[in-house]
C-alpha cells in the first residue's frame, strides 16, 4: 500500500495489477502448501498422461504408438454401450441419491425431538461403513428367490406373487437397474446427508422466527429460508460429483453377473474384463488413454453445468 | 519427432527411477564365493511373494532366520497384500527395482516371457542335480512350463483343483451309493431335490448341487459344475494334433449347456447360482440346503468338514471320482518362480533358492510346514484341544489367529512334487479326509489347457468371453433354447471373434 | 420471543408424527441388513437366511477377533494415520477455501482452475506410484497421509461454507488492522465449527476406511492399518492358512462389526457440532 512512487502512466495497469497482488500477499502464501500438494501428488503424475499415447505392459520403455490405444478403445465392440450404461446409471444415481439426501436433511431438519434426531442420524451413516461386498451379499440374501428371501417371502404372504412365482430380483434383466438404484440409496444417501445438515445448522434460527412471527407455515419456510440455503451446496455437490461420474466401479463390479451383463457392463467393469480376458499383461498405455476419455466427459459435463449454474444463479461453483 | 518428445516427457518422471533401480542397490555385489560347482554363493536374494508364504504376524522373520541359517545368504522377502498382489508387482517392475525371485501366475509367467524380463534356467534346471536326484515325482508338470524350448519359471507344487463332495449322510437316506456315471449323478440330484435328504420330515426342501457362477472368471473356467461340462472347454484349447480351437463353438459345449439347463430346470442346481459368490456356496452347504459340492482337494475338506460339524451336522463326505463321462478333473496350472533379468547372479540364485526348496530335507520342511517351534513342533503338549505324545510331529496354533492350527507353509505336502530323502516327517498330521481327498484328485486329473496371447486374443477376447458367459446364464436361467443361443452367438459377432482368435493361435 | 418459540415447540402437529413414523421406517429399512451381518456374528452356527435371533448364542466371534494380538498395533496405526491425516486435510481445505473465497485477488481463477483441473484429470495409478516412489514415500506412512489430505473436492466444499461467512465480517477485521491469517483463524475457523465438524469427518472416515492406498504404497506388514487387518479377515477365509476354531462365517462377520464400532463410539462426540453450528446471528446485530 505504501509503495508505488513511479508513476509512470504507460505502465499503470500492470503495476496496479502488482499493487493488487502486494496486497494479497497473505494470501498466496497461504496458498502455498495447498500448492504444493497438489503438484506433488497430482501435477508430477500427469506427466503419466502421454502413456496414452504408447504401449507399455511395464517391463520396456513404452513404445509409441500414436492414437492406437483410442481407435482400439473406439472400435471395442463394447465399449460404446458400456459407455452408455456408464453415464445412465451413473447420473440417474447421483441425482437419486442427492435427491434423497435433500430430502431426509428437511425432515431430520424438522425433528424437534433431540435424542431421536441424533439417533436417526448415526443410524442413516451407518451403511456407509460397510464395504460393498458385504452389502451385496446382505441384500442378495434378502432379495433372493429362495424361501430365505425377505423379500419374495412378504410379496408371497401379501398375496402378490403366488408360490413358486418368486423373482430373482439380482439375477432379472428387468429388476437389476432399479435394484441397484434401491442399494446405492440405501448405502450412500445417509452419508451424504451430512454436508446438507452442516449447511442447514449454519442457518440463524432467527429467520426461522420472524418468519413464525409473519405466519409462514411450515413449508413457507422450507420453501423460502431453507432451500435457498440448501441450493449452493446442492449445486456444488452435484457439479463436483459430475466429474466422477465415469469412475463409476465397485459397486457394479459386485453386482452384475452374466445374466444382466448388457444391462450393467459400465466403463470401468469393460475395460477390466477385456484386459483380464487377454491373456497378456495390462497394457498400461490403453488403461490410460481410458482414462483420458474419462476425464473428458468429466470435464465436458461439469463445465457445461459450470455454465448453466453461472447463467441461472450468476456464478460457477469455483 | 512426437516419439522424441513423449520419450522426453516420460523420461522425466519415469526412466529417471528406472535408471535408479538398474543399478541395484548393493545386492549380490563385491565379495565373490565360490562354491565346489563354481557356482557364486549370492550375498543377499530379494523376493516377491504373495499371501501362500508365511505373513509377518504369521512368523515371517522366524522362516527367513531359519532360511538364512540354512544357507548363509541375506533374505528379503516383500510381500504385497494377497488381494493387490499383482497389482504392487506391477509397479515394482516399472519403477525399475526388481526382485531377483518372484512368484508369478500362469497369464504373468507367460507375460513376462514375452517381455524379455525372465532369466532362461533352462540349462540350470537340466544341469541341476535336483532333476538328476530322481526325486521329483511329477516332471510333467515342469515340462509344461517350457515355452518355445526354453524354461523360465519353476513350480515346486501342482496347481490344485477342485473334486466334487458328497454329503455322505444324504446318501445314506435316500439309500443311494456313490454316482459313478451322470444317470446316477442326475438321479442322486433328483433325490436329493424332490426326497427328504436331510432327514427333517420335509420333501423337496432341498436341492441338488450350487455353484459360484454357472461358469468360472478363470481358468479353467468350467471346474465348478464338471459332472455336467463333461468333456466340454468353454474357451480355447489345443488339440493333440496341435491345432487351436474354441471349445465354445464345438457340440460338446451345446450338449452341456443343455444337461445344465435341464438340470436348472428341474430345481437340481440352485437357482442362485448366477449370484453366488463361493462364501455364499459355503455357507448354503453348512446349512444344509444342498448336498453336492465341488470345492478344492486337500485342506478344504477339513474345512468343509470342521464347519458342517460345527453346526451340528453330520460332517462325513464322500469326495467322488469324477464320473465316467467326465473322466478326469481339471488341474489348474501352478503358480511359479522366476528369477527376472535383472538379477546379478541368476546361477547361484536358482540353486541356493529355488532348486534348494526341494531339497528333500530342512529346507523343504521349513518350505512346507515351517520352522520348528514356531510353526510346527514334536514336543509332547496339547494343541488346540488336541494332545500330542514326545516325537509326534504336529502343527502349532496360530499366532495371528489363536484358536487355529496352521496347515502348511508354502508348498503343500499333498500336492509337492519332490520326494523327501527320507520320509515326509509331517506325512503323518495330514487330516484323513483332507489326503483322501487329494489323492482322488490327484489321480484323476489333467492339467487345465494353457492359453497363448495373440494380438487378437487381447482384442477380442474380453468382448468374446462376456459374450459367452451371458449366453450361457440366458439359456441356462433365462429360458432361451441351446439353438437361440448359439444364433445370437453368430448374430453378436462372437462366431467371427472366436475364429479370428483360433486362427491367430494356429498362425503362431 | 423466546416464550414465543418454546411454546410453539411443544405443540405436537401431524406433521411431527407423520415425520416420526417415517424415520422409524427408514431406520428400521436401513438396520435390516445390518441386523442380519449382527445376528450371523453372534450366532456360532453358520446360517445362511435371516433369522431376529441367533441360533446358538455366543461372543466367539469377537474374542477371535479381539484375541488377535496382531490387531494391536494396526489399531494404533489407524489412530495415527486418521488423527494426522484429518488435521493436515482440514488444513489444506480450510487454507485453500480460504484463499478461493478473495474473488478480487489476481489470479485467484488461475489457482482454482489449476486445483479443479487435478479433480478431473489425474495420470493413473502407475505414474502416481512411481512419483511417490521418487519421493521415497512408499513403505511409509507419510504416503497413506499425504495423498487422501489434498482433496479438491473437500476443499470445495468448504469454500462454500466460507462463502456464507457475510462479507462485513472481514472488511470490520480489515479495517481492524488484522492479516489474512488473523482473520483465518480469528473470524473463519471459529465461524465455521460445522463445516470442520462435517468435512472434518469425512476425512476421518476416509483415512479409517482407507485400504486402497495402502495396499498400493505398503508392502510392510508392520505397517498396515486397522482395515487391512480386518478385510484380511473378512476376506481371508478364501485362503485358509489355519484350521479350526470358531466358524469362519461368525468370525467374518464379527470383523465386519468390528469395523463400524469406532464410529458409533466417536461420532456422538462430533455431534453437537451439527446442531450448534455458527451462530451467526450475533454477528449480525
Amino acid at each position: 500500500m505504501k509503495k508505488t512512487k513511479s508513476a509512470n502512466a504507460a505502465v499503470a495497469a500492470p503495476k496496479s495489477t502488482l499493487k493488487n497482488m502486494q496486497k494479497y500477499k497473505g494470501f498466496y502464501l497461504m496458498f502455498i502448501p495447498v500448492l504444493m500438494f497438489t503438484v506433488a501428488f497430482h501435477y508430477l503424475p500427469l506427466a503419466g498422461i502421454s502413456l496414452a499415447f504408447t504401449e507399455y505392459r511395464g517391463v520396456k520403455a513404452p513404445e509409441f504408438v500414436g492414437l492406437d490405444n483410442f481407435v482400439r478403445m473406439f472400435e471395442a465392440p463394447g465399449f460404446w454401450t458400456a459407455f452408455l450404461n456408464t453415464l445412465k446409471l451413473s447420473v440417474v444415481k447421483l441425482l437419486l441419491n442427492t435427491l434423497m439426501a435433500v430430502v431426509i436433511s428437511l425432515l431430520l431438519n424438522e425433528i424437534k425431538n433431540m435424542a431421536f434426531k441424533k439417533t436417526t442420524q448415526t443410524i442413516i451413516y451407518l451403511p456407509h461403513f460397510m464395504s460393498w461386498v458385504v452389502t451385496v451379499s446382505v441384500f442378495s440374501l434378502i432379495l433372493s428367490p429362495s424361501q430365505d428371501g425377505l423379500v419374495n417371502t412378504l410379496l408371497v404372504n401379501a398375496g402378490i406373487l403366488e408360490q413358486g412365482q418368486e423373482i430373482y430380483f439380482m439375477g432379472s434383466k428387468d429388476w437389476w437397474t432399479s435394484i441397484f438404484y434401491i442399494i446405492n440409496v440405501w448405502k450412500d444417501t445417509g452419508w451424504g446427508t451430512i454436508i446438507f445438515l452442516a449447511t442447514l445448522s449454519g442457518i440463524s434460527p432467527e429467520l426461522y422466527e420472524a418468519a413464525t412471527m409473519d405466519g409462514g407455515t411450515r413449508w413457507h419456510k422450507i420453501r423460502y429460508i431453507t432451500l435457498p440455503a440448501l441450493s449452493n451446496t446442492i449445486i456444488t455437490v452435484l457439479i463436483l460429483n459430475l466429474a466422477k461420474v465415469m469412475n463409476l466401479f465397485e459397486s457394479v463390479f459386485v453386482m452384475q453377473n452374466d445374466a444382466v451383463i448388457q444391462q450393467a457392463d459400465v466403463l470401468q467393469t469393460y475395460i477390466y474384463t477385456q484386459t483380464f480376458n487377454s491373456g497378456a499383461l495390462p497394457n498400461y498405455g490403453y488403461t490410460t488413454a481410458v482414462g483420458i476419455v474419462k476425464s473428458l466427459v468429466g470435464c465436458v459435463l461439469v463445465l457445461v453445468c459450470n455454465q448453466i449454474s453461472k447463467k441461472i444463479r450468476g456464478r460457477g461453483i469455483i | 519427432m512426437k516419439k522424441k518428445l513423449i520419450c522426453t516427457m516420460l523420461a522425466g518422471v519415469m526412466a529417471a527411477s528406472v535408471l535408479a533401480g538398474c543399478g541395484g542397490d548393493g545386492k549380490t555385489a563385491a565379495g565373490t564365493v565360490k562354491d565346489e560347482d563354481g557356482i557364486t554363493i549370492p550375498e543377499k536374494i530379494t523376493v516377491m511373494v504373495d499371501g501362500t508364504l508365511v505373513t509377518k504376524s504369521n512368523g515371517q522373520q522366524e522362516f527367513i532366520d531359519r532360511w538364512e541359517e540354512l544357507t548363509g545368504i541375506e533374505l528379503e522377502i516383500i510381500q504385497p497384500d494377497h488381494s493387490a498382489y499383482y497389482d504392487v508387482l506391477g509397479q515394482t517392475i516399472a519403477s525399475g527395482d526388481w526382485p531377483d525371485v518372484m512368484l508369478l501366475s500362469p497369464t504373468y509367467y507367460t507375460g513376462y516371457v514375452e517381455e524379455e524380463a525372465l532369466w532362461d534356467m533352462t540349462e540350470a534346471w537340466e544341469n541341476s542335480e535336483l532333476k538328476a536326484s530322481g526325486r521329483i515325482n511329477n516332471e510333467e508338470l515342469i515340462d509344461n512350463l517350457y515355452i518355445d524350448g526354453h524354461l523360465y519359471g519353476f513350480a515346486t507344487a501342482r496347481g490344485n483343483g477342485c473334486v466334487t463332495y458328497v454329503k455322505k449322510k444324504w446318501l445314506d437316506n435316500c439309500g443311494l451309493d456313490v454316482p459313478t456315471n451322470y444317470e446316477e449323478y442326475i438321479e442322486m440330484l433328483d433325490a436329493f431335490t424332490n426326497g427328504d435328504p436331510d432327514g427333517n420330515g420335509v420333501n423337496g426342501d432341498t436341492y441338488g448341487v450350487s455353484a459360484a457362477g454357472l461358469i468360472g472368471v478363470e481358468e479353467p473356467y468350467v471346474n465348478y459344475l464338471p459332472e455336467f461340462y463333461q468333456d466340454a472347454y468353454s474357451s480355447f484349447y489345443q488339440k493333440e494334433d496341435g491345432t487351436w480351437a474354441d471349445g465354445f463353438t464345438e457340440d460338446s459345449m451345446k450338449e452341456a449347456l443343455q444337461r445344465l439347463k435341464d438340470a436348472y430346470e428341474a430345481g437340481y442346481i440352485d437357482k442362485e447360482s448366477l449370484t453366488n459368490a463361493t462364501s455364499d456356496c459355503r455357507t448354503k452347504f453348512y446349512e444344509d440346503k444342498f448336498g453336492v459340492f465341488t470345492y478344492w482337494a486337500g485342506t478344504w475338506a477339513t474345512n468343509l468338514k470342521t464347519n458342517l460339524a460345527n453346526n451340528g451336522l453330520d460332517s462325513e463326505l464322500v469326495a467322488i471320482p469324477p464320473i465316467e463321462e467326465l473322466g478326469a478333473y481339471l488341474e489348474r496350472r501352478p503358480a511359479v518362480w522366476a528369477i527376472t533379468t535383472q538379477c546379478e547372479n541368476p546361477e547361484g540364485v536358482f540353486k541356493y533358492f529355488i532348486e534348494n526348496m526341494l531339497d528333500g530335507g530342512d529346507m523343504q520342511t521349513l518350505w512346507t510346514y515351517g520352522v520348528e517351534g514356531t510353526h510346527w513342533s514334536t514336543a509332547a503338549e496339547t494343541v488346540c484341544e488336541n494332545t500330542y505324545e514326545e516325537g509326534e510331529f504336529h502343527m502349532l496354533e496360530s499366532l495371528e489367529s489363536p484358536g487355529t492350527q496352521y496347515t502348511k507353509n508354502n508348498i503343500d505336502p499333498m500336492l509337492s512334487i519332490g520326494d523327501y530323502i527320507d520320509a515326509d516327517p509331517g506325512a503323518n498330521q495330514i487330516a484323513e479326509e483332507a489326503r483322501e481327498s487329494q489323492e482322488i484328485f490327484n489321480e484323476n486329473s489333467t492339467l487345465a489347457p494353457s492359453v497363448k496371447s495373440t494380438d487378437e486374443m487381447s482384442q477380442f477376447n474380453g468382448d468374446l468371453t462376456t459374450l459367452k458367459n451371458s449366453i450361457i446364464a440366458d439359456i441356462v436361467t433365462q429360458g432361451m433354447s441351446v439353438e437361440e443361443g448359439y444364433q445370437r452367438f453368430e448374430d453378436e459377432g462372437g462366431a467371427e471373434w472366436s475364429q479370428k482368435i483360433v486362427d491367430s493361435l494356429n498362425e503362431e | 420471543m423466546a416464550k414465543v418459540a418454546v411454546k410453539k415447540k411443544k405443540k405436537i402437529t401431524v406433521f411431527d408424527v407423520v415425520n416420526t413414523i417415517v424415520f422409524i421406517l427408514i431406520s428400521l429399512l436401513i438396520l435390516v441388513p445390518i441386523w442380519k451381518v449382527l445376528v450371523d456374528s453372534l450366532d456360532l452356527r453358520t446360517s445362511y437366511g435371516m433369522s431376529l435371533w441367533p441360533k446358538e448364542f455366543g461372543f466367539d466371534g469377537y474374542i477371535t477377533v479381539f484375541s488377535n494380538p496382531t490387531l494391536y498395533k494396526p489399531f494404533l496405526i489407524s489412530v495415527v494415520t486418521t488423527v494426522c491425516g484429518t488435521a493436515l486435510g482440514l488444513l489444506l481445505c480450510t487454507l485453500g477455501g480460504y484463499v478461493l473465497i478473495q474473488w478480487k485477488m489476481p489470479g485467484r481463477n488461475i489457482l482454482a482452475g489449476l486445483l479443479l483441473f487435478t479433480m478431473i484429470f489425474e495420470g493413473g495409478m502407475i505414474p502416481t506410484y512411481l512419483v511417490v516412489n521418487k519421493m521415497q514415500l512408499t513403505n511409509t506412512l507419510f504416503s497413506v497421509i499425504f495423498i487422501p489430505a489434498i482433496n479438491i473436492y473437500n476443499l470445495v466444499l468448504m469454500r462454500n461454507f466460507f462463502e456464507g461467512i457475510p462479507n462485513a465480517l472481514f472488511e470490520a477485521a480489515e479495517i481492524d488492522g488484522c492479516t489474512p491469517m488473523q482473520i483465518f483463524y480469528k473470524i473463519v475457523l471459529p465461524l465455521s465449527k460445522a463445516a470442520l465438524a462435517s468435512i472434518g469427518l469425512m476425512f476421518a472416515v476416509t483415512y479409517w476406511n482407507d485400504y486402497t492406498n495402502f495396499k498400493i504404497y505398503i508392502t510392510n506388514a508392520d505397517l498396515y492399518n486397522f482395515q487391512m487387518k480386518l478385510r484380511s479377515m473378512i476376506m481371508g477365509s478364501d485362503l485358509p492358512t489355519a484350521l479350526g476354531g470358531a466358524t469362519e462365517n461368525t468370525v467374518k462377520n464379527a470383523a465386519v462389526m468390528v469395523a463400524i464400532i469406532p464410529f458409533m463410539i466417536v461420532y456422538p462426540f462430533c455431534q453437537k457440532y451439527f446442531i450448534s453450528g455458527m451462530n451467526l446471528g450475533a454477528v449480525k446485530e
